[in-house]
């Protein structure tokens, strides 16, 4: 079997675009729309009917929401940063939807460069804004002189570099657990081509193991041994998947040892991966900012 | 045929699209969630703070009636005693004088008693005096069996009223 890693699926191209050439409508857009939706009107939902007392249970975890990242920028970034953090939570919220949509299935808008470098670059024009701002703009310029004038492509590489590594490291992260995913369901569906094919050449060895798994399920259930009942169940299943698989069509398609192993992957590359790559991300850009901005 | 791009590509279009998404995005954060739920926590707080200060007001208003209160308390104990002081005094007073006052009426009393008693005895003795002059005069008028003029009279009774007084 073959297995293509690709990147987002391109729903549209418009030629000729003013300004632009091509533009190719990409899956990495529409979904992002589509985040945009959820967060925006998981804002509105929690954002409505506030009470200063009596507050409710979804009340209390917006609160808890917006005290938790106040004061996330104000350990990062001390308390002189306030206009950044409607920034900060946009980017951590819109990646940690984005990261995690990929378990129900969705393209995740983070598995796109452009989306990370997006982020990041304004995040650069905040960190040159706030360098030229605390130094003033013919010692930003001079800075890149330091400490030898020969060093100054070395210097304008290194800022340049800031946000490609913030960006890719997002990047990479996600496409990894992407890749590792789509290998682990080849290599799941490869196998069960192969096991199903070669217990379900023969019709009688396919009965015969089922057969065989079902007493063993029922003797073991009586006797109450649950690791041998679960392991009759699997042998009667697994028969009754090499018959259907050698039937052919459809049913014979399914990769059936595909079912729940991925999840295990998922559960970390999707939520942890997801969570903690949004979490570095914030954090990065509060503390170059910060930085930027100086002591 | 679905056309995909490859794993990294760079494309413009898809990078300016997700800058804008990003401000409108946050736009709508701030607006609808954050904004407002800052506003709720700053209002919660602005309440409690009121309500501290509120109580520490009426703390401070509670110990000044307390301090008045304990003072008043002071001042009425310090009154009632020298109420209760000068009374005793008054009363101390009152009844010293009262006994000097009943001793001296006691001594006036018994002086004009002594008085009264002494002008009786005199007033008694000259009664006794005439009477006995008196009946002298009769006894010796019947013994003497005549008329003695006045002078002869007068030196007789006072002979024997001094004879009598002797013997009194």
């Amino acid at each position: 079997m073959e297995i293509s890693i690709n990147g987002a699926r391109i729903l549209a191209v418009f030629e000729n675009v003013p300004l632009l050439g091509t533009v190719r409508l990409t899956q990495t857009v529409a979904m992002s729309w589509f985040v945009m939706i959820i967060i925006s009107a998981l804002c509105i939902w929690l954002g409505s009917n506030l009470k200063v007392t009596g507050i409710s249970r979804k009340q209390a975890v917006a609160e808890m929401a917006v005290t938790s990242l106040v004061k996330f920028v104000h350990n990062n970034m001390g308390t002189g940063f306030d206009h950044y953090i409607p920034l900060v939570g946009t980017i951590f919220i819109t990646s940690v939807i984005s990261n995690t949509i990929s378990v129900m299935g969705f393209w995740s808008p983070t598995a796109d460069l452009m989306t990370e470098l997006g982020w990041a670059l304004v995040v650069f024009v905040l960190i040159t804004y706030h360098k030229i701002k605390a130094a003033g703009f013919g010692a930003y310029l001079k800075g890149f002189l330091d400490p030898l004038f020969v060093l100054a492509p070395i210097n304008v590489m290194a800022e340049c570099f800031t946000p490609i590594s913030m960006a890719c490291r997002h990047f990479g992260n996600i496409l990894s657990g992407t890749v590792i995913s789509a290998l682990i369901y080849g290599a799941l569906t490869t196998a069960t081509h192969a096991l199903l094919g070669a217990l379900g050449s023969s019709l009688v060895a396919a009965l015969i193991v089922s057969a065989a798994g079902v007493v063993l399920a029922v003797v073991m259930k009586k006797k109450g041994k649950t690791v041998f009942f679960i392991l009759g169940i699997i042998l009667a299943l697994l028969g009754v998947f090499a018959l259907l698989h050698n039937a052919g069509g459809f049913l014979g398609e399914i990769p059936f040892l595909a079912i729940g192993i991925p999840a295990v992957t998922g559960a970390y590359f999707d939520w942890f991966g997801g969570c903690i790559q949004a979490f570095i991300f914030c954090t990065l850009t509060t503390l170059f900012i910060k930085q930027a901005a100086g002591d | 045929m679905e056309l995909y791009q490859s794993l990294v590509a760079v494309e413009p279009a898809t990078l300016i699209v997700t800058i804008c998404n990003l401000f409108l995005q946050m736009y709508i954060v701030k607006k609808f969630f954050l904004s407002k739920v800052l506003a709720i926590l700053d209002k919660r707080r602005e309440e409690t703070d009121q309500e501290i200060v509120q109580a520490k007001n009426a703390k401070a208003e509670a110990m000044a009636i307390k301090a008045t209160y304990e003072e008043n308390m002071k001042q009425a104990k310090a009154q009632a005693n020298e109420i209760l002081t000068h009374a005793q005094k008054t009363a101390t007073a009152r009844s010293e004088e009262i006994i000097g006052q009943a001793q001296a009426q006691a001594a006036q009393l018994k002086e004009k008693a002594s008085a009264e008693i002494a002008q009786e005895k005199k007033k008694a003795l000259n009664e006794a005096k005439d009477e006995i002059s008196g009946i002298a005069v009769a006894i010796a008028e019947k013994v003497v069996e005549r008329q003695l003029n006045e002078a002869d009279q007068e030196k007789l009774v006072s002979q024997f009223i001094e004879n009598l007084g002797g013997a009194l």
